[in-house]
């Protein structure tokens, strides 16, 4: 193990996402010194790989990379990126997180990002940052936006043979990189660890990981981001351009069966962007949204709601009891409306994409801050109809979907005001 | 930004021979996919002036900051243009690319081929390529003509005028206060509590809405940087960043007056009234809102559900009284909009009331009669969930099938279409109807006339930008906390509220503030003090004539002063410039686009 790297801020921000960013900025802007704390090799969390964002349409880096970039480039912001917290102890009005920065296998002070050993590397992956469906080099900076850019190398599929070592004009590849160790001292911690999606293989008989054209709304977010996979909308079986798209919503939200009872609060509405994106680069297309309750509850969301159905997409109200497919991997859908008739039906499809609802990202009891989850793992706030972000442990403050799912525009107000809570508090200690 | 590295800024490449940098954006294909930003970097390298010109997949991140940075390090660039999105977006962005590497940041020009060529020529991709590279050139020969700017710095009173105090008002003012700044509240009524004062039982807590606003009130008193004026009645607000003034007359008819460096404004919703005969509103005995609903349930004897001295045996919860409504299908209200907006809060609300009553009158029969329920919240769907087991009885409508209800001596009667049962019409018996109302925003048009605070077509107070700048109005200086931007229930109105906190105490973290020099400036010698000018100027005391050197002049007040231009147009002698928007660089820039 390499010597422990030491560093002392007001704040420890757990998490990059939007939520962690701007609790970061907020706080940092206002004179706090502040350490951000980032799992995956790249700042920025979820958003950065979206495409377009509701209810404005405005494209997701055009709205999280300058974040990201204010955040690199902050004088009283650090962060740590492709670290992953282990611990954290509280002792008085100081807390002591161990942080271990994982190996990239590169010399980061050297690397100048000229991507050269990704270049020759010859060994392709499959992305998860584009959930699978394109490729990526075992030696490679994560995506294009990425903050630092750094590459990162995945030894487990590394064969050895040194071209990127010998392609490096810094000579900085390090096979041989251990993880090192970190202290962060901090005084005040905000936790922002976001989410996961409801797991795929909750739900079998949504065919999920067995029929090739029924796709989480992660992937169908890359196929319609400015830089996906195929550069435009195909699917995955044989790369055709879908005629028909289908969206399943609460398909891991509002189901006890699954231990997912709540609502996840954004799968109507990110199934209601995708479909008017959807239609936007399929003119011909036919999109239909298989819902229970159509939920645009926020700002200017009713009016999107609105515009979607003047667009032509299709809703219908109906609870999809499972999908399966033909002998052309076409999904069929099988429903019972909940309008009109009641016989159950079968539709077929060309893609479906199952309208996953949020989890959370991480089980944070782990930390022991004293901070109490709900049923569901989420973080269990003190009292909140008094404030927004602080939690049963002193000094730890909650932001984003942490709490519970919530959008974009509720994830950075709410950022804010935890941002807030723990200046107040740092300023009492 | 470190004070040296400003100071340099300011004296930089003054006079210094503009050597300009170009960027093009493909806004990750918003742009590219009609524009062809090779081409157009291609035209622009070649074009007079310009040392470099290079297109990019996003040049807002940080590796698109950083083409710039090093052009800047490495090529002396001293002027930059990028020609992106909308300047409203990232305008600002890449003036902090340029102050970081040590040039004037508003040595900067952001030309649009967003919404201004892409977007709007999808069609016509030539087309909309040489209106790219013409809007580019322009931009070119404005950048060319700019002077180095600095901020203006207004001293700030270190202070939040918090105006409301209802939940969002006091938690705004408790972190701001919790950060140090001192906070003072302004409050109509007579206390503190605003809405929460007249509800019964509230979800997610169950508590009742006086006691919640009891738990801040108790915070807020404890508080000594906290002032609180109740029974205010606000009767103007003026002033700009750093200095606002609220003026106020208290409930003994004296006046007061507050100076504050921000405003929050937390001036709260008032409950949807439903229109005369609407669903039998304010016609019929027994048709009552929501809210004077769970009052009603708090003041009935326990074992029976009680109005006006009648049992109630059953009801029916009309949904989206005042929200969702439709063109054609809803009458408009007094300003001729429909409320087309979800109200948020109502469903739960109504909800969490249903259980209430099965709780305390298991007998009573309860209809709900609804579009969609929308119950989001973490715990929201147990209310939902608990309503249908308690055997509340669910009837769902289209939009354009609004229910209808009748009333006679025996109770009334609700016919919905009911499309759970395919499209059957039911008619279900009711002795209360109650009216699940929606939010709108207090009434504040006076300070809003004063002010010129953008509103929606909601009504409700509009922010900068939902995901950028969610709690700001586009005056600076002012936000918002809680229900006055949209409905929100009492957890998301903390959230608000600590936000804006949290913008104000960004604002006012030092002594004093930075703030745009886009102002008029005038020009002495060729002024003739004819007068014209002060009549145009809308901002009180921005613009006044003045006897300066002997001579009567227009004088500016830049504090005061929006940069607006009115003033510049009635020059009969081109004596008045916007600094950063001049005479010289438009008539430029006009010839760039013309030429031929």
């Amino acid at each position: 193990m390499k010597e422990l790297e030491k560093i002392e801020v007001d704040t420890l921000v757990v998490g990059s996402g939007i939520a962690g960013l701007q609790a970061a900025l907020d706080l940092a802007d206002q004179g706090y010194s502040v350490a951000i704390v980032e799992k995956a090799p790249s700042i920025g969390g979820k958003m950065i790989s979206l495409s377009k964002v509701f209810p404005t349409l405005d494209c997701a880096s055009c709205i999280t990379t300058p974040r990201m970039a204010s955040v690199s480039h902050h004088p009283r912001i650090k962060t740590l990126t492709y670290s992953t917290v282990d611990a954290i102890k509280r002792e008085g009005r100081t807390f002591t997180a161990a942080v271990t920065r994982k190996p990239r296998y590169i010399d980061e002070k050297e690397c100048i990002s000229c991507k050269r050993c990704e270049e020759v590397c010859p060994v392709y992956l499959p992305d998860e940052y584009e959930q699978g469906m394109g490729a990526k080099k075992t030696i490679s900076i994560p995506f294009t936006n990425a903050i630092p850019q750094l590459p990162v190398m995945h030894p487990e599929h590394c064969i050895r043979c040194g071209a990127c070592a010998r392609a490096c004009p810094k000579d900085c590849i390090e096979f041989l990189q251990e993880p090192a160790p970190v202290e962060i001292k901090a005084k005040a911690v905000i936790l922002a660890t976001g989410y996961e999606t409801t797991p795929m293989t909750a739900k079998k008989h949504y065919g999920v990981g067995e029929l090739p054209n029924v796709i989480s709304p992660m992937a169908a977010e890359r196929l319609l981001a400015p830089h996906g996979p195929y550069g435009r909308v195909l699917r995955p079986s044989d790369g055709k351009v879908p005629g028909s798209i289908a969206y399943v919503q609460c398909a891991g939200s509002r189901d006890k069966s699954i231990g997912v009872p709540y609502c996840s609060r954004v799968c109507c509405m990110y199934a209601i962007k995708q479909a008017v994106l959807l239609s936007g680069s399929l003119p011909v297309a036919d999109i239909t949204i298989y819902y229970m309750d159509i939920r645009a509850f926020g700002k200017g969301y009713e009016q999107f709601y609105n515009n979607a159905r003047a667009m032509g997409i299709n809703f219908v109200k109906a609870k999809v009891a499972r999908v399966t497919e033909d002998a052309e991997h076409n999904p069929i859908v099988r429903i019972e409306r909940q309008e009109g008739t009641s016989a159950p039906e079968e539709v077929k499809h060309d893609l479906v994409i199952l309208s996953q609802g949020l989890v959370p990202g991480c089980d944070v009891s782990k930390f022991g801050l004293g901070a109490g989850l709900n049923d569901f793992g989420f973080v269990q706030l003190s009292d909140e109809t008094v404030s927004s972000a602080v939690t049963a442990g002193a000094g730890v403050f909650a932001a984003g979907v942490v709490k519970g799912p919530r959008d974009i525009p509720d994830s950075v107000v709410d950022a804010g005001s935890a941002a807030m809570e723990a200046a107040s508090y740092i300023r009492k200690l | 930004m470190d004070e040296k590295i400003k100071e340099e800024a300011a004296k930089d490449n003054y006079r210094q021979e503009p050597k300009v940098g170009v960027y093009v954006c493909h806004c990750g294909g918003n742009i590219s996919d009609i524009i062809d930003v090779k081409a157009v970097a291609a035209a622009l390298a070649k074009y007079p002036g310009v040392t470099v010109a290079r297109e990019y997949a996003f040049m807002c991140s940080s590796n698109g900051q950083d083409l710039i940075t090093e052009d800047i390090k490495n090529l002396g660039i001293n002027r930059t243009v990028v020609a992106a999105c909308s300047p409203s977006l990232h305008e600002l962005t890449f003036r902090n690319v340029l102050q970081r590497a040590g040039v004037n940041p508003y040595l900067h020009e952001h030309i649009n081929i967003r919404e201004q060529a892409s977007w709007v020529h999808k069609a016509d991709h030539d087309g909309a390529t040489a209106k790219a590279i013409k809007l580019a050139q322009a931009g070119v020969e404005k950048v060319k003509r700019k002077d180095p700017l600095n901020a203006i710095r207004v001293a700030a009173e270190p202070r939040v005028a918090v105006i409301g105090g209802g939940v969002a008002g006091m938690r705004a003012a408790l972190s701001a206060a919790g950060k140090g700044l001192e906070a003072v509240i302004i409050e109509k009524a007579p206390r503190l509590g605003g809405k929460l004062l007249d509800l019964g039982k509230m979800y997610p807590s169950g508590e009742e809405g006086p006691a919640i606003a009891g738990k801040l009130e108790a915070l807020v008193r404890a508080e000594k940087k906290i002032t609180v004026h109740t029974g205010a009645d606000i009767d103007f607000v003026g002033g700009f960043v750093g200095n606002f003034r609220v003026n106020f007359k208290n409930a003994d008819g004296t006046s007061s007056q507050v100076k504050a460096g921000a405003i929050i404004m937390a001036t709260g919703y008032q409950h949807y009234k439903p229109a005369q005969g609407e669903f039998g509103y304010g016609e019929d005995a027994n048709v009552v809102t929501l809210p004077e609903f769970i009052s009603l349930m708090k003041n009935s004897p326990a074992g029976r559900l009680e109005y006006s001295g009648k049992e109630i045996k059953s009801l029916a919860l009309l949904h989206c009284v005042g929200s969702r409504q439709v063109e054609g299908v809803h009458k408009p209200q007094a300003d001729g909009k429909i409320n087309d907006y979800c109200s948020r809060v109502c469903c739960s609300s109504a909800l969490y009331a249903a259980n209430q009553v099965k709780d305390r009158y298991p007998g009573v029969r309860i209809y709900d009669v609804y579009r969609d329920i929308r119950t989001y919240g973490m715990q929201h769907e147990t209310y939902y969930d608990k309503a249908s087991k308690d055997g509340v009885l669910f009837l769902r409508h289209n939009e354009t099938d609004q229910p209808v209800v009748t009333s006679d001596r025996t109770g009334h009667t609700v016919k919905v279409k009911d499309v759970l049962t395919w499209g059957e019409e039911l008619e279900v018996k009711a002795d209360l109807i109650v009216l699940v109302t929606g939010m709108m925003p207090a009434d504040i048009s006076l300070i809003k006339s004063q002010m010129k605070m953008p509103t929606g077509a909601d009504r409700f107070l509009q922010e900068v930008h939902l995901k950028l700048r969610p709690v700001e109005l586009a005056n600076s200086g002012i936000f918002i906390a809680g229900t006055a931007q949209y409905p929100m229930d009492v957890p998301e109105a903390m959230a608000a509220a600590g936000t804006a906190a949290a913008k104000a105490c960004i604002l006012l973290a030092e002594p004093d503030i930075p703030l745009e020099p886009f102002v008029a400036v005038v020009d002495e010698h060729k002024c003739t003090g004819c007068g014209l000018c002060p009549a145009e100027c809308s901002y009180d005391g921005a613009l006044m004539m003045a006897v300066h050197n002997g001579k009567k002049v227009a004088v500016v007040n830049p504090a005061l002063c929006k940069g607006c231009g009115a003033c510049v147009a009635v020059c009969p002698v081109r004596a008045i410039d916007v600094a950063g928007w001049t005479l010289d660089q438009f008539d430029a820039m006009v010839e760039a686009i013309a030429k031929e």
